[in-house]
């Protein structure tokens, strides 16, 4: 497997060309003949009873040509109908010629509320006397199911606090017994808050009812066919009579899956013309589903030499107004990343007053890993070991148990420790100036599984189209001409991508969870070594040799050994699409249903200086290690890298959805809610450590989601290291800082 | 006192003309009536920078500038940097040879601030782009290889 | 997030527009740059009946000294004030608050007329007018009159220019010879908002000590904060690190700033005093150093 001809090297996207000159087609640039434009109006209460919604003024505003309360529309799960249960829940909808007429309609729409009692934090709603959120529970969302993000623990009959919807617990050995055994233990609440996924793109969708009576929807999803089930089921129509054509997606992060497409269909349908649903920013910070926040309780206890003994963990996770928050991922991680004897792991999905969280790069990750990597600093600072030599001495391997009983399978965390501790970043870190310092952490991430189909069509011009039904996000598309030019020994040029529309598509599941590349791949893999074995075989039939004896390079099928028999696989193609049917055409099938994930791995070393007069750290320097498996696209597996990497340190840094006690959210716009800028970011160093999956094709594994997990805790033992400052909740307030500095936090 | 006005606007070379809105802000001006969409919307509150694009040479917001405002002025977008046959234009194609986008999503306006960086600084070292295209967001590359493309743009690469 | 909808007039002349003010004078107006105003429009957080667009207006993008002073036009914008030679080497507060204000794309749009008379506690430009007792013009229909930075910032968002009236150029004092000045910020995010910043202005004499002194604060209120105690009191004596740290800590000490979601009263207060220690040692480094400015 050494010598490749495409794989690992750099291609730049498939698609580069439309997106560098603007002709790329996103959703919002989608108009059908005739279409109208749609503008939700959101509740401004966090809780209230819906007494009654008139439409009656927008209808008579100029350029509305409809408006439509939740009962109108039907179905709550699109626009509340009796109570809503977050400030920004959508109670009506207006229509109008264009995206200004449907908004002053919007504004004309009068409804009455009942306010209600509002919890908007979990930690009150978890106390005895506080209102219930929900009487009757919701439906979950399940994007980050979809990310592999779902698994539970056995239930050891602790009570279950009010408005927990599920608690997960995981429990191994004797807690006490390992405390007991413990040199040194540590104890400190950490949160981290609730962020939006912060895609450049704002979410929507155009529907346009097909000649056929079906519907036709754009939209940009990560998730073609899960966005046309949910669509006719609201509709209550057929699969198949739904067409959902992808168009390009400006960032999905998780955040993208099925939000506007069913009232985009149905507005559609009430209307009779196209309708575009396009939400605006502060729209989409209100309704979209973001990444819960959480507050994490840990307890370890570790001896002179290293070893854990016992790990004790309450994680609190805020699910908003409906189930799906990610905690038992986040708990499985937490316990299952370093060895220890001794565990007992509870979660907490607690319902509050907002809008339930989505998917959002490696689901619940994120936060437990943010409470283990600063406690794991913290607790190797305490036993007075190197944090690095500390994580290498209790980090697992393949076939160490997990927290669900479960072993690990090929993993790279070692690997990617080592090359971390190889790195000058680290090996430096003592000969930095004042208020300067390094920190590391670690984040890892299950993997995610899916069935997928793929196929690969032999043109008479000798290139190959590919054919996927997955959404490409994260430059996928590029990946999957290069599995078929190196099956073809082909240069990447000549494999073209078809994305197709459902109606069209060979099926593929969500883009999501690191897992296309992983499955989808795996497909195309499979069709594009079917298409080969039907070139050789018919070739074979043209040359008179066996099929064995072939061999196939620079686009042309030879006798090994005699290099000048030969055919070209374009005048292959062309003698089977040839009337007379003498051959089939040559079109190969691929399907994978790889069911287990391959996990991977990644470390991160930050590199902070703090400002004492102001108490904000400065990066002055980021190195990102990562096991890959392999790299089938250096560059656009270092630029995923490095984009996770930012996303982590923009938690760290800026990013935090903030509510009031009464829900509302404070920051929606992008000029309130801060996501890291060119100038606050520095070069990222990113390390890539090959440990190859067994399962993935050419052995890569998915890179999307683990470099999005460590960046919090890398900065914060940063901080730590600069100036001794301990921080507990993450984003950072440099006012947190000063007021350490203050403190004398200088150790 | 119209609440529509025709105007005349000079956009990628071409005179067009149209009547708008008054209300209507020239990105909307851009996508809708003259189909430019490659300007694209990120946020409408003139943070993210999706729809920068040249006015008269210097890059602004489109969405904070109304339509009417661009009357008699040059409005250079995306679309307006590539090859006369519609190819890449230099800076495009080292955008696409050095890994400058993934989503594509803040590529047009990121590609206009860069163009208006390199006019007024032909060679700027890497701190300068970080620096100047700070008002252009980004959520998917962490912006280094976007800083690599502008870099080999200005070297010609 | 589209406009609602409103009128819209472009006048050719000065009178034509104060006409215009006059006539419409309780729901008209005036777009300059449009950076604080169309994302207000955009949000329907303003919706006026009427859009007097000044940017046709001719000759009001002039920067020129006369008669003492530095003149800006109310079209001038952030870009063209920082890169000006002259602002650049006589006020270099002026360059350095236009060169902090948000990013490229906003500075080529947004003016300093405009800054001053949407009047954001948190921008810079109020806070240059404040420390170098400079003035507004603002002309109406009725006529012309000047107001100083006490008299033209009102609070939040809310100046004492009438609805009918125009702020049509802005005047800064030619600052004396042995004077530094600065402009110094903090915004956790690059090109934010400011947190606190702070404009200031020192002049030193022969015998190298403070001879004048000016400070004002932005994000400390309503209105910019003119820290005349500290100034006094620095005055006659030569510039010490102990004296500036005084002064500093004098400053954070008369500020009454709120807490809000970017930061509380006591940060404020932090920065405050960290930021003017900053703007003060680097104002007399300018003034001892070349003689000047």
């Amino acid at each position: 497997m050494s010598a490749f001809a495409a794989i690992g090297k750099s291609a730049r996207r498939v698609e580069g060309r439309e997106k560098v000159t603007g002709t790329a087609t996103y959703v919002a640039d989608v108009h059908p003949r005739g279409a109208a434009c749609a503008r939700l109006v959101l509740s401004p209460y966090a809780h209230a009873r819906i007494k009654s919604v008139d439409v009656s003024a927008a209808l008579k505003v100029p350029g509305v040509i409809g408006a439509f309360s939740g009962k109108d529309i039907g179905g709550a799960e699109i626009l509340a109908i009796d109570e809503v249960f977050f400030a920004g829940e959508a109670v009506a909808v207006v229509v109008g010629e264009d995206e200004a007429a449907a908004e002053d309609g919007a504004d004309a729409v009068q409804v009455d509320y009942e306010p209600l009692p509002v919890v908007s934090d979990p930690i009150a709603a978890m106390k005895p006397d506080s209102p219930l959120t929900r009487a009757s529970k919701g439906e979950s969302h399940d994007d980050a199911g979809a990310h592999g993000a779902a698994v539970g623990g056995a239930g050891t009959g602790r009570p279950k606090p009010r408005n927990v919807n599920q608690m997960v617990e995981f429990q191994r050995g004797d807690l006490a017994k390992g405390f007991a055994e413990a040199d040194v233990v540590l104890e400190d609440t950490y949160r981290i808050a609730r962020v939006h996924q912060g895609y450049m793109e704002t979410q929507g969708s155009v529907a346009e009812r097909a000649p056929s009576g079906g519907f036709t929807v754009w939209t940009t999803t990560q998730a073609a066919f899960g966005a046309r089930d949910a669509t006719a089921k609201f509709l209550g129509i057929e699969a198949h009579e739904v067409n959902v054509i992808p168009t390009q997606v400006g960032g999905g992060f998780g955040g993208k899956f099925v939000l506007v497409e069913p009232l985009a269909a149905a507005l559609a349908r009430r209307v009779r013309r196209p309708v575009r649903v396009i939400l605006d920013r502060t729209q989409d910070f209100l309704v979209s589903h973001p990444a819960p926040g959480a507050i994490i309780r840990m307890k370890m206890g570790a001896r002179k030499d290293g070893t854990l003994t016992a790990l004790e963990a309450e994680l609190v996770f805020d699910s908003g107004c409906a189930p799906g928050a990610p905690v038992g991922i986040a708990a499985l991680l937490l316990g299952g990343t370093y060895r220890c004897p001794n565990l007992d792991l509870v979660g907490y999905e607690v319902l509050t007053h907002q809008v339930d969280p989505g998917a959002y790069r490696a689901p619940g990750a994120p936060q437990g890993y943010y409470a283990l990597e600063c406690h794991m600093s913290r607790l190797a600072d305490a036993v007075g070991m190197d944090p690095l030599e500390f994580r290498l001495k209790n980090a697992v391997k393949e076939g160490d148990i997990r927290p669900d009983g479960r072993p690990w399978t090929r993993i790279g965390l070692i690997e990617c420790l080592e090359a971390a501790r190889a790195h000058p970043m680290w090996r430096n870190r003592k000969k930095l100036g004042p208020d300067e310092g390094v920190g590391i952490a670690v984040g890892g991430w299950g993997g995610g599984t899916e069935p997928a189909t793929g196929g690969c069509r032999v043109n008479p011009d000798g290139s190959l189209t590919v054919q996927v039904g997955s959404v490409d996000i994260t430059g996928v598309n590029t990946t999957f001409a290069l599995i078929a030019a190196e099956v073809f020994g082909l240069p990447v040029e000549k494999v073209q991508i078809a994305t197709n529309d459902t109606d069209h598509a060979p099926y593929a599941g969500a883009s999501g969870g690191s897992k296309t590349t992983y499955t989808v791949g795996a497909a195309v893999l499979a069709a594009a070594q079917e298409a080969r074995t039907q070139v050789l075989e018919m070739a074979a039939d043209r040359l008179e040799a066996a099929a064995s004896d072939l061999d196939i390079a620079d686009g042309r099928v030879f006798v090994k050994g005699a290099p000048n028999r030969g055919v070209t696989i374009g005048e292959l193609a062309r003698l089977a699409n040839r009337f007379g049917s003498r051959y089939k055409p040559l079109h190969g099938q691929g399907r994978a249903a790889v069911h287990t994930a391959s996990p991977g791995f990644a470390v991160q070393l930050c590199q902070a200086k703090v400002d004492r007069a102001t108490g904000m750290p400065h990066l002055t320097g980021y190195v990102a290690v990562q096991d890959v498996g392999r790299a089938l696209n250096p560059a656009e597996v270092i630029g995923q890298i490095r984009g996770g990497a930012v996303q982590g340190i923009g938690r760290a840094l800026f990013e935090a959805m903030e509510h009031d006690e009464g829900g509302q959210l404070a920051n929606a716009t992008l000029a309130d809610y801060a996501m890291p800028t060119s100038a606050d970011i520095p070069d990222i160093d990113v390390v890539l450590v090959e440990v190859p999956s067994e399962l993935g094709p050419f052995g890569a594994k998915g890179v999307g989601e683990p470099p999005a997990v460590p960046g919090a805790a890398a900065v914060v033992n940063a901080v730590e290291a600069a100036v001794g400052v301990r921080v507990l909740n993450v984003p950072i307030k440099p006012e947190a800082i000063l007021n350490g500095l203050e403190e004398g936090g200088t150790r | 006192m119209a609440k529509e006005k025709t105007i005349r606007v000079k956009v990628n070379g071409a005179e067009r003309r149209a009547t708008v809105e008054v209300r209507r802000n020239l990105a909307d001006f851009l996508r809708e009536d003259l189909e430019l969409t490659g300007t694209h919307l990120g946020c409408e509150h003139g943070v993210c920078g999706a729809c920068t694009v040249l006015v008269d040479g210097e890059a602004v917001r489109s969405c904070l500038m109304l339509a009417v405002q661009a009357e008699g002025h040059e409005i250079t977008t995306v679309e307006g940097l590539t090859t006369p046959d519609g190819d890449p234009g230099p800076l495009q194609q080292a955008f696409w040879d050095n890994h400058g986008m993934q989503c594509g999503f803040c590529t047009p306006g990121m590609i206009c601030a860069a163009a208006a960086l390199l006019r007024e600084n032909p060679h700027p070292t890497a701190a300068e782009v970080r620096e100047r295209l700070s008002g252009n967001l980004c959520r998917c590359t962490g912006y280094q290889d976007i800083v690599a493309s502008v870099l080999a743009a200005a070297e010609g690469k | 997030m589209k406009a609602a909808a409103f009128d819209y007039e472009a006048p050719a002349s000065l009178e034509e527009a104060l006409a215009l003010l006059q006539a419409r004078s309780d729901d008209a107006k005036i777009l300059a740059g449009g950076q604080s105003l169309m994302p207000m429009l955009n949000m329907r957080l303003a919706r006026p009946a009427l859009i007097v667009d000044i940017n046709r207006l001719p000759g009001l993008d002039y920067i020129r000294v006369a008669d003492g002073q530095l003149r800006i036009g109310a079209l001038a914008r952030h870009t063209a004030v920082a890169k000006h030679p002259e602002v650049v080497r006589g006020w270099p507060v002026l360059a350095e608050a236009a060169a902090q204000i948000g990013h490229d794309a906003i500075r080529n749009r947004g003016t300093v007329a405009g800054s001053l008379a949407h009047s954001d506690p948190t921008a810079e430009h109020p806070a240059v007018l404040a420390a170098l007792d400079g003035e507004v013009v603002a002309r109406s229909a009725k006529g012309e009159r000047t107001l100083k930075a006490d008299e033209l910032f009102l609070g939040y968002l809310t100046t004492a220019l009438r609805a009918d009236e125009l702020l049509t150029e802005v005047r800064l004092p030619v600052l004396p010879p042995h004077t530094g000045s600065t402009f110094v910020e903090f915004a956790p995010r690059v090109g934010d908002f400011a947190v606190v910043g702070i404009a200031a202005a020192v002049t030193l004499g022969g015998d190298g000590a403070w001879q004048d002194v000016r400070l004002a604060l932005t994000g400390v209120g309503g209105t910019p904060f003119r820290a005349r105690q500290a100034e006094s009191a620095l005055k006659g004596t030569r510039p010490k690190a102990a004296d500036i740290a005084a002064a500093a800590a004098q400053v954070a000490e008369a500020i009454e700033p709120d807490s809000d979601i970017k930061a509380s009263a006591r940060y404020r207060r932090q920065l405050a005093r960290t930021l003017t220690e900053r703007a003060l040692t680097t104002a007399a480094e300018r003034a001892a150093g070349q003689g000047g400015r």
